[in-house]
């Protein structure tokens, strides 16, 4: 009979016993089994988004109902500053929007700020 | 410089790029492929069967890698998902065989023997304790990840694996 092991060791000899197992082609057999990539090209995808958002803005101005029309001629009254001020604000509230997004699809930044989400 | 995993898995989603899914494969078919191998009890051919299918299906599902996890935890899941479900087609989930071991890969620093017998004494233990032992002694999986892995609690994890210690302790010594 022989002494028992402590964990350290045993767990060394499981590691030590396991295989490295040559790939011999198993990685060819995937690679024949997925199936075609197939992705419609960017510039349809552009073209879709853009589409409609020019539509959604069309039916949006024609159901205002001249609402939209009256704020931008109002707009348009308003200092050049006032203008300039409120496009920055716009921007930063758009900014912010993007930066939040794109840290929660960066596994490296969201790991770095240990922020769950 | 070599392309982390996050690198191929980002080119994967972008460009549906193909190429950098097969380096994936070839990193981690070995890793996968042993962990079905135990859990089948060394039937290397539904082993590499159920393998193969565990790539496929990261390949389709691979947008739904969150990068919450290493990416071999992510496949030990789904390759024990693949398992069982093979193993409730089957109802194979319990009984024990006689392990059939390929030596012609023996790593030069372990006893042939000494392999033979832990291998042998791993395929004594039930399901639970041997897949728990290899996901966490063998291969290095945390707890907390193996438990993700098996979908149990914490706790059972940690109990599979004390009493498979045990159990394997008590084989080797006999």
């Amino acid at each position: 009979m022989n002494p028992m092991i402590d964990d350290e060791t045993l767990d060394r000899q499981l590691r030590e016993a396991a295989p490295y197992i040559d790939d011999e082609g198993f990685t060819a057999r995937v690679m024949a089994t997925l199936p075609a990539a197939q992705r419609e090209p960017r510039w349809l995808r552009a073209m879709v988004l853009l589409g409609l958002a020019i539509l959604g803005s069309g039916i949006a101005y024609v159901l205002s109902g001249g609402f939209i029309r009256e704020g931008v001629i109002q707009l348009s009254n308003f200092p050049i500053w006032l203008l300039l001020v409120f496009a920055f604000g716009c921007g930063l509230v758009v900014g912010a929007f993007a930066v939040i997004f794109a840290i929660r699809k960066t596994p490296e930044v969201r790991d770095l700020t240990r922020l769950e989400f | 410089m070599e392309l982390t995993d996050a690198d191929l898995i980002a080119r994967v989603l972008a460009n549906d790029d193909q190429h950098a899914f097969g380096e994936l494969v070839r990193r981690h078919q070995s890793s996968v492929r042993g962990l079905l191998r135990q859990l089948t009890r060394t039937d290397i051919a539904l082993a590499d069967d159920l393998a193969q299918e565990t790539f496929l299906r990261a390949y389709k599902s691979i947008r739904s890698f969150r990068g919450e996890a290493r990416f071999s935890t992510w496949l030990y899941r789904i390759a024990y998902n693949c398992f069982r479900e093979d193993a409730r087609k089957r109802k194979e989930l319990v009984g024990v065989d006689e392990a059939q071991l390929q030596a012609e890969h023996d790593p030069q620093t372990v006893d042939p023997g000494l392999r033979h017998d832990l291998m042998h004494a791993l395929n004594l233990l039930p399901l639970n304790e041997r897949t728990a032992v290899v996901l966490c002694c063998q291969n290095g999986l945390s707890h907390d990840e193996a438990a993700r892995v098996l979908d149990i609690p914490l706790g059972t994890v940690k109990t599979n694996i004390l009493r498979g210690r045990e159990k394997l302790k008590r084989t080797l010594a006999a």
